[in-house]
């Protein structure tokens, strides 16, 4: 067997792409599937030179809808298998991601989100936000995880692949460009020198003995003859659905009890939304700082706490409003007005947070 | 008068860029050194720190630069995996060159594309090293990393962890290239740190190496 | 006197008699691949994938693990196992359509990488499940729901000779071979070197199989026999196309 390519703990500097790579190995995951695509490459790249020192795979795909469905295939086969892509790419991923959906298949997806519609730009935006959580032609059964920093990449990859296998819903880490190339210091660590157990992959098609005379065989389906026989799948999920969202839901709040005005976003632009609200408070304005983690399911319970209070609310993102539909739909009946800092495919810095919120008029 | 010819080549995220780019401003203020000093992007690799939006700031301080502009990238989208064609004679012209080269063997091997790079007799190959880097983390990673490099000439200790450097670290980081260096046979040409240690980093590392104080371009140069 | 039912053992007996049409070709197909699965006695190794279309139908027709995939996906869904499970004998089962329009992009990159899978394709010159729609597989002037005034090769093109183009592109060590229910012993033959062909580790396995669709042909069958056996054949070639040299048996 060859050594743990992480044992301990070791701070290391790194771009985001390199730091899915490295997660994916302390996550024992064993396959990556791929096909080229900016800005998510160098998950390829490091996981291609890291992978035969480790005994892991890689397969190169014609296409992104073949590295969905081979992502599909080596998880039918019981391998924590995983792929990366953005932009195009995870408009032609939907088709395998609905399958994972409706046959419960735990693929774990990195989306580096990267300016759209169309080819569009190829470095940042928060666009893929409504394609990553309600995409395909279903209820949008999956675990999507919105990233802030490198530690975030590599803390919820290691999540993901236990999510993905504990609750078998498709499961996504939803980065974007500036993550992937940014770069930063974290700590690298052995999930298991902190404790953490990886759930164990389980093959759901290959089982041992022979069908039929040891065992049934396992026929998995996707295909139902009546609407009544998909309704009660479909009710079902969404019960189990349901019943997990409050386990799975998380997201990181500061300063909101007495919060006038509450700044909400999330990924990488909860950075300066962050600071922004620190700056703010310096100088007495009682701002506060929501951030979901998981878009889906979205923190309900929390988000409704922390607004509990406040008279105004701030969405700020980098699209035209993927990420404010979902806070709306969440804070649906409550008579909050909601200010918006809207700029699709730009970054946002803390400053014009600041700007923004200076001009208001306050009490 | 020298002339001055020097590639920085290594890991990715390694700081070959801010690395080349203080070490061309640098050369612009020493006397005994061949003029004009042309700094090239020749990173073929990687698309997202480019020299292109600080090309026109760097010219401005008097470093003739071959870099893209933004208006010569409209509608290429990924750009950056193109070179501008201007870099390929760049050693054939009168002056000192810093080429600031893509990562890993691949950016090393980007050198084939400039016309008489191989027989030009002032060339010096330098590995910038940062025992941050998982790749580089270690002296034994560090050392199979710089031999499969290709030809190398001297090494360079960036040793980094961004906000999170110490002294302590860059220090370790000089050990260790020094302790590669050794084994390699060749020379530690210099630490580089952030400019914000030199009160406490002093003029030479624990290695007795100089130490070259950097100046952040890069930050505001990505994509 | 006892009439022995001449089913193969892999079948799955809970699941007969089978959805198919009466008539269909398909269960020819999938008798010739029960045989073989039997000869070779991998019951225990062989993972089946189905595509969308007709092939669907087969999801529960094997005591084999089985699963159902999306509609031209079956040949990465098998390759994505096979990568992942070297020990398994994995067969993409699916049609013309399937095969050739929706998931031709898998079948060259799968053949070109010469993955280790078998993929078993039923030629019946239509897209029969969803009533009878021209394929890249109807043959010039006959009618469908979508060509009804026959097929205008001007305009639509040539029949796609598939196994021509697998074999043309596929490497040293694949097999590739045009079989027919006109010939259900010598269609289980070349089911059987696809096989083997991927358990000796040798490569990409192909073998497509003409087929019969009365259905959607509205022919009885004498007429739908007759297309099988003579007009098929003028266009698509029945025979072995590739194969790696066989060790003397």
């Amino acid at each position: 067997m060859p050594e743990k390519p992480i044992t301990g703990e070791k701070r290391a500097f790194m771009t985001g792409n390199e730091v899915v790579a490295w997660a994916c190995l302390a996550a024992q995951a064993d396959i990556m599937y791929g096909y080229p695509i900016t800005p998510q490459n160098e998950i390829m790249h490091y996981w291609t030179r890291l992978a035969p020192k480790y005994e892991k795979k890689f397969l190169q795909t014609e296409d992104e809808i073949s590295a969905g469905f081979t992502t599909v295939g080596g998880v039918l086969a019981g391998a924590r298998a995983f792929t990366g892509t953005g932009g195009p790419g995870n408009v032609l991923m939907q088709e395998a991601i609905s399958m994972a959906e409706m046959m419960r298949i735990p693929t774990v997806m990195f989306i580096q989100q990267r300016g759209g519609p169309s080819t569009a730009t190829v470095i940042y935006s928060q666009q893929e936000v409504t394609l990553t959580t309600y995409g395909g032609n279903g209820e949008g059964y999956r675990i999507v995880y919105s990233t802030a920093s490198h530690q975030d990449l590599f803390d919820y990859t290691i999540k993901a692949f236990n999510a993905a296998w504990k609750y078998r819903f498709p499961t996504f880490i939803l980065g974007d460009g500036y993550q992937a190339k940014m770069r930063e210091s974290l700590m690298l660590y052995d999930p298991e020198a902190r404790g953490i157990t990886m759930v164990p992959a389980e093959p759901l098609v290959g089982l041992p003995g022979t069908p039929g005379v040891d065992r049934d065989p396992a026929h998995l389906r996707n295909t139902y003859n009546t609407e009544e026989e998909l309704l009660a799948l479909i009710k079902g999920y969404q019960a189990e659905y349901d019943r997990i969202a409050p386990e799975l839901a998380e997201h990181e709040a500061y300063d909101c009890a007495d919060a006038e005005v509450i700044i909400l976003s999330h990924g990488v632009v909860s950075r300066s939304a962050r600071i922004a609200g620190r700056e703010l408070r310096e100088k007495g304005m009682k701002v506060g700082y929501f951030r979901p983690i998981t878009l889906r399911p979205f923190p309900d319970a929390a988000i409704r706490r922390a607004v509990a209070k406040a008279k105004k609310l701030l969405v700020v993102e980098s699209s035209e409003g993927q990420f404010l539909k979902l806070c709306q739909q969440s804070l649906c009946g409550l008579p909050l007005p909601i200010e918006t800092l809207l700029k699709p495919g730009m970054g946002i810095t803390s400053e014009e947070i600041v700007a923004k919120l200076s001009a208001w008029r306050w009490g | 008068m020298n002339r001055i010819v020097e590639a920085y080549v290594g890991e990715y995220a390694s700081g070959k860029s801010e690395c080349a780019l203080n070490r061309a401003l640098e050369l612009l203020r020493r006397q005994e050194v061949m003029q004009p000093v042309i700094l090239v992007d020749l990173d073929t690799v990687e698309p997202v720190y480019t020299l292109r939006p600080i090309r026109e700031e760097l010219r401005g301080l008097g470093l003739d630069v071959i870099a893209w502009a933004t208006r010569d990238t409209v509608g290429l989208g990924e750009a950056g995996s193109g070179w501008p064609p201007a870099a390929r004679w760049v050693l054939r012209r009168s002056g000192s060159c810093v080429l600031d080269i893509g990562y890993g063997v691949k950016g090393a091997q980007s050198l084939n594309l400039l016309e008489g790079a191989w027989s030009d007799p002032d060339l010096r190959i330098l590995a910038v090293l940062n025992l941050g880097r998982p790749m580089t983390g270690s002296y034994e990673c560090m050392l199979a990393y710089v031999r499969e490099l290709g030809p190398v000439h001297g090494l360079i200790n960036n040793s980094h962890l961004g906000d999170d450097t110490t002294i302590a670290f860059i220090q370790e980081g000089a050990r260790t290239v020094a302790e590669v260096a050794e084994k390699l046979k060749l020379p530690l040409t210099a630490t580089c740190a952030d400019a914000r240690f030199k009160e406490r980093l002093g003029e030479k590392d624990v290695c007795g190496r100089p130490i070259r104080y950097l100046q952040r371009f890069m930050p505001r140069a990505f994509w | 006197m006892t009439v022995k039912l001449a089913m193969p053992k892999v079948w799955r007996k809970e699941t007969k008699p089978h959805k198919f049409c009466p008539g269909c070709g398909h269960g020819l197909v999938l008798k010739a691949l029960g045989e073989a699965i039997d000869a070779l006695e991998i019951q225990n190794q062989a993972i089946f994938g189905c595509d969308i279309g007709c092939s669907l139908l087969a999801w529960d027709f094997f005591n084999v693990d089985t699963i159902q995939t999306h509609h031209g996906r079956t040949t990465p869904v098998v390759t994505g196992i096979k990568r992942a499970r070297p020990d398994r004998i994995v067969i993409a089962y699916m049609g013309d359509g399937g095969g050739y329009a929706i998931g031709s992009q898998h079948l060259v990159n799968a053949a070109a990488r010469n993955e280790k899978i078998t993929v078993v394709l039923v030629n019946n010159c239509n897209y029969a499940m969803t009533g009878g729609q021209m394929a890249p597989t109807t043959l010039p002037g006959m009618k469908t729901e979508t060509s009804p005034y026959g097929r205008d090769a001007e305009t639509t093109g040539q029949p796609m000779q598939g196994p021509e183009m697998v074999a043309a592109i596929a490497r040293e060590g694949s097999y590739v071979a045009r079989g027919t229910i006109a010939n259900s012993r010598q269609l289980k033959t070349y089911i059987q070197r696809a096989l083997e062909n991927q358990m000796q580790g040798n490569g990409f396995s192909f073998v497509e199989a003409l087929s019969g669709c009365p259905t959607n042909w509205s022919t009885n069958a004498r007429d739908t026999w007759a297309f099988v056996e003579q007009a098929m054949p003028k266009y698509f070639k029945v025979g072995e196309l590739k194969a790696p040299p066989r060790k003397e048996e």
